[in-house]
């Protein structure tokens, strides 16, 4: 609506007023909203009326809430917090004492995040097969975006190799890298991974020197394991 | 006053990294006033709480908005408490609309240092300028901002047409911004 006493810069701070009051509606609201959402001088303005009707509200009397109301709130935003990892840890099931005092100590970095940051997805397997004598562990950080892995016991075949994959219901496997010799090493989880972490078994092949010519795993699965959210 | 500023500036940007012990903080520093915001508007204890917890989870989640929209702290709390107020009061009255997406209505795009929000000086000229408007506009505009009232209820209120109705507030508007910045 348009009146003729105003400008149309006092037209913009009467639609900016009217959207700050909550007092457009209907298709003149849709259109006020995107103005919001793509022209900075007419968000300003309906800041600055923002900054002018609050002062509406300087005469009424701050009221304690009960208390109830803030333990609601923190229930609400954090629900059901996840146990502290290292507790998850030990409710983890189908691992030895001791591999468990392992998975302990790969996933330490973890276990040393700050308290505030809430621990996300961690998966954890032993990896190992019949026939062979490689028996590996590793811990999946999500957020971190990392496997960290621990060889127990075997090694890579003479003049092998020893590659890690992804396995994925549905996809071929996909490399995540040859391991390095030492006892235990850290490799990067791909980000698109990440989605579906939980479906993830991870398995170990023995592969010539450099890894499986063209990505495609080529010799024995020497160790398997699907992983299990700590 | 500027250092209560400062220091609510400050958990606010904290919560925006997702700093739990500072959001509790915040809660402990201004959950009194919005409370108190919340009653006015629903005037129930039980609504205004439903109204205040709602307001905080905005906060929680919207708080790395904050910085963008170049309001002063106490103002961007209060307008989410007010808006989620008066969302619920309509939401029990017919045909209602949300006005309140902190997203949208809070997010300016993108800071304006130079070009200051207005000043609280200013600000605090509204009550005056507000009782010195003929009185039904100044009601109007309470009406409006503290009772959610839309065009339609207030022209109900004051027995006149809406068109009447909007052309008055308008003008009472265009009145109340130059008083202020006088």
């Amino acid at each position: 609506m348009s009146d003729p006493a105003f400008t149309p810069s006092d037209e913009d701070d009467l639609l900016a007023a009217e959207v700050a009051l909550g007092l457009t509606e209907g298709e003149e609201r849709a259109a006020a909203r995107t103005r919001l959402l793509t022209d900075r001088d007419f968000a300003r303005r309906v800041a600055d009326w923002q900054e002018r009707f609050v002062a509406m509200t300087d005469d009424i009397a701050p009221v304690t809430p009960p208390a109830k109301a803030r333990r609601a709130l923190l229930a609400r935003l954090f629900p059901g917090r996840r146990a502290p990892l290292l507790q998850r840890l030990w409710l983890w099931q189908g691992i030895s004492v001791a591999a468990l005092a392992t998975v302990a100590y790969l996933a330490w970095p973890m276990l040393r995040e700050p308290p505030m940051r809430t621990p996300g997805e961690v998966y954890a397997t032993r990896m190992a097969a019949e026939d062979s004598a490689l028996e590996m562990l590793a811990v999946m950080d999500v957020a971190r975006g990392d496997i960290a892995l621990r060889r127990v016991a075997g090694d890579a075949p003479e003049g092998r190799v020893l590659e890690l994959w992804a396995i994925l219901p549905e996809r071929a496997p996909i490399s995540l890298g040859v391991l390095p010799e030492g006892e235990v090493t850290r490799v990067a989880l791909p980000a698109e991974l990440a989605p579906r972490a939980g479906e993830i078994t991870l398995a170990i092949t023995d592969e010539p020197p450099g890894g499986a010519p063209g990505g495609v795993a080529t010799g024995a699965v020497m160790a398997v394991g699907a992983v299990a959210e700590l | 006053m500027s250092s209560d500023r400062e220091e609510i500036e400050k958990l606010i940007a904290k919560v925006a990294l997702g700093d739990r012990a500072a959001f509790e903080q915040l809660y402990d520093r201004v959950s009194a006033k919005l409370f108190g915001v919340c009653l006015r508007v629903l005037n129930t204890r039980a609504a205004a709480e439903d109204a205040m917890q709602d307001t905080f989870v905005k906060i929680w989640n919207n708080s790395d908005r904050y910085q963008a929209n170049g309001l002063s702290p106490m103002t961007w709390l209060i307008t989410i408490a007010r808006n989620t107020a008066i969302d619920r009061l309509r939401a029990t009255r017919k045909g209602h609309q949300d006005i309140d997406t902190p997203g949208l209505e809070l997010a300016a795009p993108g800071p304006n240092p130079e070009q200051a929000a207005v000043a609280a000086s200013e600000a605090s000229r509204l009550s005056g300028c507000l009782n010195g408007l003929e009185e039904d506009r100044g009601a109007a505009i309470r009406g409006a901002y503290l009772e959610g009232d839309s065009y339609a209820d207030l022209a109900a209120r004051f027995n006149v047409p809406l068109n009447t109705m909007r052309t008055w507030l308008r003008r009472g508007l265009m009145r109340l911004k130059e008083c202020m910045s006088a």
